[in-house]
């Protein structure tokens, strides 16, 4: 697949207005993901990465420039077609576990399934079958609130794949947990790049889990101020992962 | 692994209906409450409407049976003119030495023939002439005015059947004893009467005379009961000096809600003062409109308030629910979406409180029904009337949806506003 599966030109995105001086988070960031990477984006607080991170996610509409995704130019789409978009090709893990707390883990992850019109059964099979894959098959019937840290980031990733997204966003996903969670939340991200060739950016402040990806790109004050790829990356490139 | 195709059509509605139920089910203490306003309101209503319309219907009912549907009074409404009216603008003269009202009784001219065209109408059931004044009885020392009705039996009967509330003695003797007196049961306990007691009864211009107390009646309407009398029609007149007068034409319609139309139409048919039911009991009539505009009130109030239950709830759980939505908005669901979750909401608690307010209603009324309270102003009754229309519980739930639909508007709306990325910003700082 040559085609990017990622592709911002001149993305700018400007907060404030009325009353407010306007203020500059992103400032024409142009960068190309290719299908099945698994990038970092670094950068210190406030340097604009989540705001990137949303706008890529179709949370948020750039000020200027263009966003294509998959094929898709997001920035035309309203309301209704990002709500469509973001249900059917990208999946989501956020900082905080954001799971639903009326829901039990396996109702939290087949939900955006249930959304698109798969039939309950079929969309209640397929969770269980992604949770066994992440080892939570026995937690499918707790709440949210009776899991560990850990155990609900990775019942997000699970939500996050279930729907068989093109592109997997993940904003700080180890940022609330401890070393060893962290890190056990970091391998899955890292097994889906590499054993499903998932495309995944992920928002990051840790530099030894940024360094196990395949590329990193540092921002500073909404700009791409370093972007490098690997060509040897420490864990085993995809098969169908970028090519140098 | 892929995941599976999306197949189904109606899924939008279907998850709706799902997160919406959950959700709804998560929080029973909040959303309880907000149904107990509703049912509060639903209940309200069908009690107070239960109570209302059957005192109302009671006594509209009580009113039918013992009275006219439509009365044709003496009252010419085209008087010939004055003398001096009928002269105006050419010669005449006339000395008038004292202008004094006329002494000539008015009366219904012709009346067999004005009884005979009435039955003719299509929508009168029967028509009687009859003549009714006030007389003085006296019994054991007390002397009482009455309304005194002189009637003919038979026909009367087909008017408004008295006959039939006899309490004592018999009415139909009052067809064959010329001096013969049928008294409500008030009349009787103020004098002591009883069947077989002879009564003196005078009325200015007429001749007193004795009459006997052939029947003694109760219509349960103390209005008549405590104040009307019935005797034969020769002997009112001879009492009441007003021989071979017909002072009232009384009608007895196929459907009452005729009659303000039809005592229209005699009037302009025959010329006389015509009277519906309606215009006789206007002040009671008109006094139960203000009641039901009261309760209306009322149970707008109420209901209002179990509105704004509803509202104060889900704006509460809207607002607490801001990470919930952005999460159901993050992984697809549309503004939409998030606009029917509450006001599904809304509309399952109004329905729930509705349902349970149609319930505890019926309940209340049987409950109310059995209540003893002695009843005796307009009508006279041990219980509680209660008319029960299964258009109460129909209209509860109704009001109740409108309600939780309007009261959830706001909420709902505010809901569906919650950008994703304002919750996802707080939250990250």
């Amino acid at each position: 697949m040559t085609e990017p599966i990622v592709e911002t030109r001149g993305v700018s995105r400007t907060l404030g207005g009325a009353g407010v001086a306007p203020q500059t988070i992103l400032d024409d960031v142009t960068i190309d993901v290719p299908r099945g990477q698994f990038v970092a984006l670094t950068g210190a607080s406030g340097s604009g990465k989540s705001t990137l991170l949303y706008l890529l996610g179709a949370l948020d509409r750039p000020t200027s420039g263009s966003i294509r995704l998959d094929g898709v130019e997001i920035s035309e789409l309203d309301d209704d077609g990002r709500a469509e978009f973001r249900n059917e090709r990208l999946g989501f893990v956020f900082q905080f576990h954001f799971l639903l707390p009326e829901f039990n883990v396996l109702e939290n992850v087949f939900l955006p399934m249930l959304r698109r019109g798969v039939p309950r059964v079929e969309a209640e099979e397929h969770a269980y079958d992604v949770l066994a894959l992440l080892g939570l098959a026995d937690l499918w019937k707790r709440r949210p609130g009776q899991l560990s840290g850990g155990q609900q980031q990775r019942v997000s990733i699970a939500r996050a794949v279930a729907n068989d997204p093109a592109i997997i966003l993940a904003d700080e996903p180890t940022g609330n947990l401890d070393s060893k969670n962290g890190a056990l939340v970091f391998d899955v991200f890292a097994e889906l790049a590499r054993a499903q060739g998932r495309t995944i950016v992920m928002v990051t402040h840790d530099a030894s889990f940024a360094e196990r990806t395949d590329r990193q790109i540092v921002l500073k004050d909404g700009r791409v101020v370093d972007d490098h790829t690997r060509s040897a990356p420490p864990r085993a490139a995809p098969a169908n992962g970028p090519q140098g | 692994m892929k995941a599976p195709a999306p197949r189904e059509r109606a899924f939008g509605a279907r998850t709706v209906l799902f997160v919406a139920l959950r959700q709804l089910w998560d929080r029973k203490l909040l959303n309880g409450i907000a149904v107990g306003g509703v049912t509060l309101g639903v209940l309200t209503l069908i009690a107070m409407s239960g109570i209302m319309q059957g005192f109302q219907e009671k006594f509209t009912r009580s009113i039918l049976k013992i009275s006219p549907h439509v009365i044709l009074y003496d009252t010419e409404l085209r008087p010939e003119a004055p003398l001096l009216a009928r002269h105006r603008g050419g010669f005449v003269a006339a000395r008038v030495a004292h202008a004094s009202p006329s002494e000539r009784q008015a009366r219904i001219k012709r009346p067999d023939e004005v009884v005979r065209a009435l039955r003719q109408l299509p929508e009168v059931e029967a028509a009687a002439g009859s003549l009714a004044g006030m007389v003085l009885i006296e019994y054991g020392g007390k002397t009482r005015s009455i309304d005194l009705r002189g009637i003919e039996l038979a026909q009367q009967e087909k008017v408004t059947p008295v006959s039939q509330y006899t309490v004592s003695g018999s009415f139909s003797t009052l067809a064959i004893a010329s001096d013969g007196l049928a008294v409500g049961s008030g009349v009787a306990q103020d004098l002591g009467l009883k069947v077989g007691d002879v009564v003196h009864a005078a009325a200015p211009g007429g001749q007193p005379m004795d009459l006997k107390v052939v029947a003694i009646y109760e219509a349960g309407v103390p209005p008549v009961d405590k104040a009307r009398a019935y005797a034969l029609l020769r002997t009112a007149q001879t009492l009441l000096g007003r021989p071979d007068t017909i002072g009232r034409i009384e009608v007895r319609l196929r459907d009452p809600d005729d009659a303000f139309r039809v005592s229209a139409r005699v009037e302009r048919i025959f010329g006389y003062d015509a009277e519906s039911w309606q215009e006789a009991n206007a002040n009671f009539l008109g006094l139960f409109e203000m009641q039901n505009m009261i309760v209306s009130f009322v149970i707008g109030a109420i209901l209002l308030v179990g509105g704004f239950g509803i509202l104060a709830v889900q704006i509460m759980i809207v607002l607490s629910k801001q990470r919930d939505i952005a999460i159901l908005r993050s992984v697809g669901f549309r503004r939409h979406d998030i606009l029917r979750i509450f006001l599904l909401q809304g509309v399952i608690v109004a329905l729930v409180g509705g349902l349970l307010g149609d319930g505890l209603g019926k309940i209340a009324l049987l409950q109310l029904a059995k209540l003893k309270v002695h009843v005796e102003g307009l009508v006279k009754s041990d219980t509680f009337l209660i008319y029960e229309d299964p258009a109460f519980y129909v209209w509860g739930v109704l009001f109740a949806l409108v309600v939780g639909v309007v009261a959830s508007l706001v909420p709902a709306w505010r809901g569906s506003k919650v950008e994703p990325v304002d919750v996802l910003r707080g939250q990250i700082g």
